[in-house]
């Protein structure tokens, strides 16, 4: 990556937390409120690849974990799973198609939801699977599948050249589907 | 036909991330990491203090303006204009339900019992919450005011919870019913027995841990702060009142279910106590 994409990530990251920090909360319906950090991992792990998207969900997630009081390196090490689970998972298909990122969004955010409670639970925070759950996983997934297509273009701005690291050699080879 | 091959960087990649989010995972719990965390999460939010305050201040009225412009388009002139009357009516009464809810709230916080000799700083409630996971409020005073990390907040009803994350000019507040939250606590006639009360989430009671089984406990009994040498909250503060009692057959400890005393939904101001356990 260059500077110039280095600096282009951190202004959408940026953008992201502000949003997040103020729309966002506000929208908090029920005590729960959507959670779009979770996005930059989704779509760059589609923009980009699985390594890309792992590496965009670390660093988005250390940012968001300045603003959290759950444990530090939490949304960080969810968001590396993920952004790589997304990024694998989407190899094969075709990245053009437009239901791609708001279906990856969907169960991308669910399963972050799922894994990030897990994880918390394990790590010392049991009231973290106790919580309504079920009800932030819908809010989140939903709202983040909504946004996925806006969230893609910035991504996709901010990281122009698709990467073909982990894409099958055979179909980088043949110019297959990135 | 041969299997497609996969370069390896990605996954060599994930692992290191995997593995740097796990070390800083441990070295934050383990206290090594905790200062330096701490005070990023600090300066993040002095940084973006100014940024959420301008952009509210921007949205508000873009809000009020779309919203204005839906219902314009939808009824006649003369409705319109009706229709506006009555919501300019509404929306007086409202803020002035509001102002009086507010008054409230700090007329009471002005006039708390159960601090007598102790000094405070009263602060406004700028959100609940930054994770679905955790039960915690944003206020409005920091370090500038005197807000140290671990003082207790207090409501107009009791206890609300403890400064986690202060930074300049805002804090971070654990509630009471967070699961992480456990505050030692006093019930029943003087001298009075001694007990836990832990969190079980936002929105859930809170639970009791060491009451015995047969204990005498009724409903709408209080709960307050025990205020044992070096415990984290000042005596007297009330934590909360029974909603519930029962002992099962084989139970050693008395299953007990209690309301927070303080009004945590409908939070406006509360008080940060300026107070250490050393006190």
């Amino acid at each position: 990556m260059t500077l110039r994409d280095v600096a282009r990530v951190g202004l959408v990251m940026l953008a992201f937390v502000a949003v997040q920090q103020t729309l966002m909360l506000d929208l908090r319906r029920g005590g729960v409120h959507p959670d779009i950090m979770i996005l930059l991992p989704i779509v760059a792990g589609i923009v980009g690849g699985p390594g890309r998207g792992a590496s965009m969900g670390f660093w988005a997630g250390l940012v968001a974990d300045l603003f959290l009081p759950t444990p530090f390196g939490l949304s960080a090490l969810v968001g590396s799973l993920i952004g790589f689970g997304v990024g694998a998972a989407t190899l094969a298909l075709d990245r053009s198609a437009w239901w791609l990122p708001p279906v990856a969004a969907l169960g991308g955010s669910a399963l972050y939801e799922l894994i990030y409670a897990m994880l918390g639970s394990l790590l010392g925070q049991p009231q973290m699977l106790h919580v309504q759950l079920v009800r932030i996983i819908v809010a989140v997934s939903v709202v983040n599948a909504v946004l996925a297509l806006p969230a893609l273009r910035m991504v996709a701005w901010a990281l122009p050249e698709a990467s073909t690291e982990g894409v099958p050699t055979s179909v980088v080879a043949t110019g297959g589907p990135r | 036909m041969a299997m497609p091959r996969r370069s390896r960087r990605p996954r060599t990649t994930l692992l290191i991330l995997v593995l740097a989010s796990v070390t800083i995972i441990t070295l934050d719990a383990r206290g090594g990491f905790h200062r330096i965390s701490s005070g990023a999460k600090s300066l993040s939010a002095d940084a973006f203090a100014p940024v959420k305050s301008g952009v509210n201040d921007i949205i508000e009225p873009i809000g009020s303006f779309l919203a204005g412009s839906v219902h314009y388009g939808a009824v006649r002139q003369q409705n319109q204009k009706l229709q506006q009357e009555i919501n300019q009516l509404k929306q007086e009464r409202a803020s002035q339900a509001d102002a009086e809810q507010a008054m409230q709230q700090l007329s009471a916080l002005l006039n708390l019992p159960f601090l007598p000799n102790l000094q405070s700083v009263p602060a406004e409630v700028t959100n609940y919450g930054t994770s679905d996971f955790a039960a915690s409020i944003s206020i409005s005073v920091g370090r500038d005011d005197g807000v140290q990390l671990n003082m207790p907040v207090v409501g107009a009803g009791g206890l609300v919870g403890q400064v986690v994350q202060a930074s300049h000019h805002t804090a971070t507040v654990r509630l009471v019913t967070d699961g992480q939250s456990a505050v030692g606590v006093r019930y029943g006639p003087a001298p009075g027995s001694l007990a836990v009360l832990t969190g079980e989430g936002s929105g859930k009671p809170l639970s009791a841990d060491l009451v015995p089984s047969n204990t005498p406990v009724t409903a709408g009994e209080q709960f307050v702060t025990s205020g044992l040498q070096g415990a984290i909250y000042p005596a007297g503060i009330p934590v909360a009142t029974v909603v519930s009692a029962k002992t099962g057959s084989s139970a050693s400890q008395e299953s007990v279910e209690l309301r927070p005393a303080a009004d945590l939904a409908h939070l406006r101001y509360v008080s940060v106590v300026l107070w250490g356990p050393s006190q």
